[in-house]
């Protein structure tokens, strides 16, 4: 592979280097020139975080051989504020509106910000959010970056006072106050460095070999090619674990690496530790290893069925967890009611998509203690599994949490941590360890999906009677979290309502699915969805407005819930009264009322998106409409 | 992970043509680099090792555009966002510039060119329909000795089917060719997961052209995405309606037609259900984008009883 | 006859639990009023975007009596820092906010005592913000730099520790009574949607979300969370789907894997309601999962108002709403329309 004489201007500097050619133009702004600013969120082009500007062009460097950037003039989030200068105002704006959250996605979102203005400097937000359509965002709902662009767009053109970037006063208590985010600086300048932005001298690279196989036997590894291979450190595998193998949060079912079965597509099997990333690589397609594929179960339903595959034989039924809640006489209930309604409903998979991939560096120090600095959730409960994973003393353990690009519970899993921490025990060296999103997507847990059956049981005056909740979970192939995930869904599911009768089944099941577990909400979202779509199908059945038949149901103070407990203060009628207000809802029956409903439109809603606000015909061509 | 042996850039078309007769069986051309880039991940072909990439960003005689007798020449290296930017572009390819916004994004669209877009023959591609509508060409160029041989062929006849098309291993396309549209209305339908960087389920293009009366239709092209192995011009329905006194019972009818020409192997009713929708839309948003009249509501529910 | 593009409203209520589920919780932080008056906070846990650095810093600052840019919180270390677990299950705020408030209120106390005594006053009249502090009734009034330093000179390190309980308890295996929780908080949204009946696409037009957040520290932070919370709830209802084949992902990344962008959220108009809890330093509750619970069913709910198909699989993508359409039709449920 030969070499690429490269010359381009970097942030104003004049830049000379040799390069490979397959390179991408992210990877030579990070890997080569430390600018760590642009990240790669997904590394196809579908995210925006690695934007960068070509000649003036804003691209995804993630899409652009290095060689393209030949002679051209690069800008980086770094150049925008060259050797710590101000912030732009656009930067600022995102500081004074709150646009950064975890702040993974926002360089790239500065830049298409800043992009926008300098393309038009007048764009409406509807051009704006337009020009912004190529960078995902996961965690703000754009809602305070669309504000931020607009105030900068105002500040810049001197349509609003520079005092509208300017933090909002103390008062008389910085509790209720909106300080602006101490961290959003750092966020929003590309400086705040993440787990993979992170290096260290003498540092390796690991990669992984996964299962190509949802359920099979391993009969054996070779990793004797692989290990021979110049440039590679150590192969481990399951043998590599000194201690008692197995991590989960609430059951420790999961080996570090796959031991002697793999129970998913993606588990891992083995890990190459090596001088780069592409030598990692080209070791782990060199790990030779015999599966024998044996029977795998899909479907949770199925496997809960007698005869059907064992995910673990710990639990023969393939039952993670069952959370039953009982309260009052179900019969009784059902014989109380005027109208009995029955619905299934079925949620999804989801993936927690945080811009952040997996990411972590392990080395153990001067003093014999194995660090592993990672994006993780749950520092303690990761510094208690390891210690006894790897055989040490707790105070020989170490986890430093960095800063977390979106979490969202998918990183309360300590699914990679372990295996950094092996390979730096093996090598004595710092290991680094980044996930590619395919890697992220097919490895790490994903919301549960669920399949409910629901009965409700209602007086003709609306009032609920007994309820009768059943739902399955695919929990996949380890139990992860997913036994409180059953225990909140089951909690919490028939809603907050006084129900004198309920009979409540929430099982967690194993299957040879990617793993499910924690997911911002923890099966509530599902339970509650539900629910409430239920509630409104009663209620068209009893002619009820939907605020209505919730409200002749709704848990007031001192409320009895479904597990019993007395509650203090609720403030579901508030909550109620103020969202229908807010929105000035039109009562009237849950049934089509959308051709009736005189309450569309107007305050609160914005216009319905149809592409093309920079093209379109306003008369005058040079006009640029603003919605 | 893409990686390569070799990474050209030719400044010269002949240089190029040279290069790709010398390098290992098994190099790839590159223009705006943005599909093969995606494509060598986990997932679609995973790492994949080219011996050489040629990229043709750097030859002059494949950039800009020239209009002549009718017909614009696209040089191989224009790339999507031009079709936003440029007004002469917006005024002679009345279909491409909504097709653009719905195309990627801001940023793709600086890099990714119409003719790799083209030359993909994805079943999906958003470049397609409306270059179908606008009776594009694609101009080839190959070596033969040390001479650079051209010829032509009609996008239709150029695309074969999914990821196939009538270019041979020696050949670069070097422009698109087309018809100048200028005063006809156009427009572009589209429908995905989502509604800003996403891949078409269908998509439908349409360009008009009213006579003097505003009334009848002097002329109509139009094509379907995403319905089949390769995107189809409607040349029936145009005859239909060419030439015609535009009604929305006519309309209604002539939409009607297409849904059952959807050969998709996946989501085949979904996208009859949609075509049927998307071309009456089509028609009309046309209309409105030459400021003619659109048949009114009231009459074309008529239609449909 | 219905136009191509229909509208229509729905809502869905909620309920939500605070800090872990049917345990006992707990959270540590250590707490320094440090040398030109600035503070030390180092707790377990951090950021994961969610803003409670700054939260934290707010409410240091609002106990200690100076300003939230004169906090600096330490790294998240396991070999540095107490425990305060893991951040999730809505528990930061409640958890690690009343953990920071406890032990900014320990460190003042000795502060506090060592001015009272150097001013001869009573402790209980000395108050302090925005980075002065005072006695009551009085005109002695100090920086909070110069306090420090007295504070030192005496021989004294204003240092404090909070540790915060919230004390649910398990559930009965049999019948699941229990107490999972202190702190409840409810919720509602209302969600405005355009049906497109050509394509089956829905559009989210508006959202309103009205949440009971307890004492909300941050206002603008709590809107965040339930922007945030709305927008991923819509990507669940509409777009997001992750799908297996016989194990296998069929959304290997971004491409296919569809999450909302900037063209696809609503306008999200948020009403924060405060029920203070009573069982807590600060009266604050949370709000990070809950925004995103009542998402869904209300745009389903939508859905079924504006062209009258219920949605009961998510997520509701074009085609399996334009399915329902046109299942509706052939069950000839559109004559009355006629």
């Amino acid at each position: 592979m030969s070499d690429f004489e490269l010359e381009m201007v970097v942030n104003g500097k004049s830049i000379r280097r040799r390069a490979k050619p397959h390179l991408r133009l992210l990877d030579f702004i990070r890997d080569e020139l430390n600018l760590t600013g642009a990240k790669e969120g997904c590394g196809a082009g579908e995210c925006g975080t690695c934007s960068v500007f070509v000649d003036g062009k804003l691209v995804k460097s993630c899409l652009m051989p290095v060689a393209k950037a030949q002679g051209a003039k690069v800008e980086t989030i770094e150049g925008l504020t060259p050797h710590g200068n101000e912030l732009t105002p656009v930067q600022k704006a995102f500081h004074k509106t709150g646009a950064s959250q975890c702040g993974y996605c926002i360089p790239g979102m500065v830049m298409a910000a800043t992009s926008a203005l300098r393309e038009n400097p007048g764009a409406g937000i509807e051009e704006i959010k337009e020009r912004l359509g190529g960078n995902i965002c996961r965690c703000t709902g754009y809602t305070k970056i669309f504000e931020a662009v607009e105030i900068a767009r105002d500040v810049i053109s001197g349509k609003l006072s520079i005092a509208a970037l300017e933090p909002d006063g103390a008062g008389k208590s910085y509790i209720g106050n909106n300080v602006r985010r101490l961290d959003a600086p750092s966020k929003v300048s590309g400086r705040l460095r993440y787990a993979g932005d992170m290096v260290m001298p003498g540092m390796l690279h690991m990669q992984v070999l996964r299962s190509p196989h949802a359920h099979a036997l391993i009969r054996s590894i070779d990793t004797s090619e692989a290990e021979s291979l110049p440039g590679v450190a150590c192969v481990i595998t399951a043998d590599d674990v000194p201690g008692e193998d197995g991590f989960g949060v609430f059951v420790h079912d999961q080996p570090i690496m796959a031991r002697g079965r793999v129970r998913y597509v993606g588990e891992a099997v083995a890990a190459v530790t090596a001088d780069d990333v592409i030598t990692a690589a080209r070791a782990v397609s060199l790990i030779k290893v015999e599966y024998e594929p044996v029977a795998a179960v899909f479907d949770a339903e199925e496997a809960m069925q007698n005869g059907a595959p064992v995910v673990h034989d710990y639990a023969p039924d393939n039952v993670v967890k069952h959370i039953p809640i009982r309260k009052g006489d179900i019969e009784q209930g059902f014989a109380e009611a005027d109208l009995v309604v029955e619905q299934t409903y079925d949620t999804q998979a989801v993936e927690h998509a945080y811009l952040e991939p997996e990411a972590g560096i392990a080395y153990v120090d001067h003093d014999d203690v194995v660090t592993v600095v990672s994006p993780s959730q749950n520092i303690t409960h990761h510094r208690h599994m390891l210690a006894k994973i790897i055989d040490k003393p707790i105070n020989k353990v170490r986890f430093i949490m960095s800063p977390v690009g979106g979490g969202f519970g998918g990183k309360e899993d300590m699914i990679y941590q372990g295996m950094l921490a092996l390979a730096a025990m093996k090598t004595g060296a710092p290991v680094r360890l980044v996930y590619t999103r395919e890697e992220s997507i097919i490895s790490t847990a994903k919301r549960h999906p669920a399949r409910i059956t629901y009965k409700m049981g209602l007086r003709n005056d609306g009032r609920i009677t007994a309820v009768s909740f059943r739902m399955i979970c695919d929990g996949g192939a380890y139990g992860l979290s997913t036994e409180g995930v059953m225990r909140k869904a089951a909690i919490l599911s028939c809603g907050p309502y006084n129900i004198p009768n309920v009979e409540i089944d929430v099982y967690g099941i194993y299957t040879h699915n990617t793993p499910s577990g924690a997911f911002r909400t923890f099966g509530a979202m599902q339970s509650q969805f539900a629910t409430e779509s239920h509630m409104d199908i009663c209620a068209e059945k009893l002619g009820l407005d939907p605020f209505e038949i919730r409200r002749i149901n709704m848990m007031q103070d001192g409320a009895v819930t479904h597990t019993q407990q007395v509650l203090g203060s609720v403030s579901m009628g508030r909550v109620l009264d103020a969202a229908e207000k807010a929105c000035r809802w039109d009562s009237g029956p849950v049934g089509m009322r959308g051709q009736e409903r005189n309450d569309l439109g107007g305050e609160g809603t914005r216009p319905p998106c149809t592409l093309g606000a920079r093209i379109r015909k306003t008369g005058d061509d040079d006009h640029q409409e603003v919605a | 992970m893409l990686t390569c042996d070799e990474y050209h850039m030719p400044t010269t078309l002949a240089e190029a043509l040279a290069l790709l007769q010398a390098v290992p069986h098994g190099s790839r051309l590159v223009a705006g680099a943005t599909d093969i880039l995606p494509w060598a991940r986990e997932g679609r072909a995973g790492d994949v090792n080219l011996p050489a990439m040629i990229d043709l960003s750097r030859i002059e005689e494949l950039q800009g555009y020239e209009v002549a007798g009718g017909r614009v020449r696209l040089g191989a290296n224009v790339v999507y966002q031009q079709f936003l930017t440029d007004k002469a572009l917006r005024r002679h390819l009345p279909g491409m510039p909504y097709c653009s916004i719905w195309f990627a994004d801001d940023q793709i669209r600086e890099q990714a060119t119409l003719a790799g877009n083209l030359v993909n023959a994805s079943p999906a591609a958003d470049g397609t329909p409306p270059m179908l509508a606008h009776n594009a060409e694609l101009e080839i160029a190959r070596l033969e000795g040390s001479d650079i041989k051209r010829r032509t062929i009609s996008l239709a006849d150029f695309v074969k089917g999914p990821g196939k098309t009538d270019l041979g291993p020696h050949e670069i396309v070097t422009a698109v060719i087309c018809d100048s549209l200028d005063g006809y209305g156009g427009s572009f339908q589209k429908v995905g997961q989502r509604r800003s960087l996403v891949i078409s389920s269908v998509c439908a293009a349409a360009c008009i052209k009213m006579d003097k009366t505003g009334e009848v239709v002097e002329d109509i092209r139009l094509a379907l995405g995403g319905v089949g192995p390769v995107p189809m011009r409607l040349d029936d329905i145009e005859k239909m309606l060419r030439g015609k006194q535009l009604t929305a019972e006519l309309i209604a009818r002539a939409s009607a037609k297409p849904a059952e020409r959807v050969a998709s192997r996946t989501r085949r009713q979904y996208r009859r259900t949609v075509v049927k929708g998307f071309i009456e839309a089509a028609i009309h948003e046309a209309l409105e984008d030459c400021g003619a009249r659109v048949p009114g509501s009231a009459e074309r529910e008529d239609a449909h009883v | 006859m219905m136009g191509r593009k229909v509208r229509g409203r729905g809502m869905a209520a909620s309920w939500y639990g605070i800090a872990r589920t049917a345990t006992i919780d707990r959270a540590g932080a250590w707490a320094e009023i440090d040398d030109g008056g600035t503070g030390k906070i180092v707790t377990g846990v951090t950021e994961i975007g969610e803003g409670i650095l700054t939260l934290l810093a707010q409410v240091a600052a609002e106990e200690i009596g100076i300003k939230p840019e004169d906090i600096t919180i330490g790294d998240n270390d396991t070999a540095r820092s107490p425990e305060a677990a893991h951040a999730g299950a809505t528990r930061q705020t409640y958890m690690i906010g009343n953990s920071v408030a406890l032990a900014c209120r320990d460190a003042r106390a000795k502060l506090d005592r060592e001015l009272a005594d150097h001013w001869e006053v009573e402790v209980d009249s000395i108050e302090a913000f925005d980075g002065e502090i005072w006695s009551k009734g009085s005109n002695l009034k100090m920086s909070m730099e110069e306090a420090v330093d007295i504070c030192k000179k005496r021989g004294v390190v204003p240092v404090g520790s909070g540790s915060f309980t919230a004390h649910g308890t398990g559930l009965d295996p049999v019948d699941g009574s229990g107490s999972p929780w202190q702190a409840y908080v409810f919720g509602t949204q209302v969600a405005e949607v355009e049906v497109d009946t050509v394509t089956g696409e829905v559009q989210v037009l508006g959202i309103w979300a009205a949440h009971d957040v307890g004492r909300a520290i941050n206002p603008r932070g709590v809107e965040g969370q339930i922007e945030g919370g709305v927008v991923q709830g819509l990507g669940q209802a509409l777009m997001e789907d992750y799908q297996l084949e016989n194990g296998h992902t069929k959304t290997h990344g971004f491409a296919k894997y569809i999450l909302p962008t900037s063209l696809d959220i609503p306008e999200i108009n948020t009403v924060i309601i405060e029920d203070p809890d009573p069982k807590s330093p600060l009266g604050a509750k949370g709000i990070g999962e809950p925004a995103l619970v009542p998402t869904a069913p209300a745009i389903m709910n939508a859905i079924y108002d504006a062209v009258g198909v219920r949605m009961t699989s998510l997520p509701a993508t074009p085609e399996k709403v334009l399915a329902a359409l046109e299942a509706k039709a052939a069950a000839g449920q559109l004559e009355a329309a006629e």
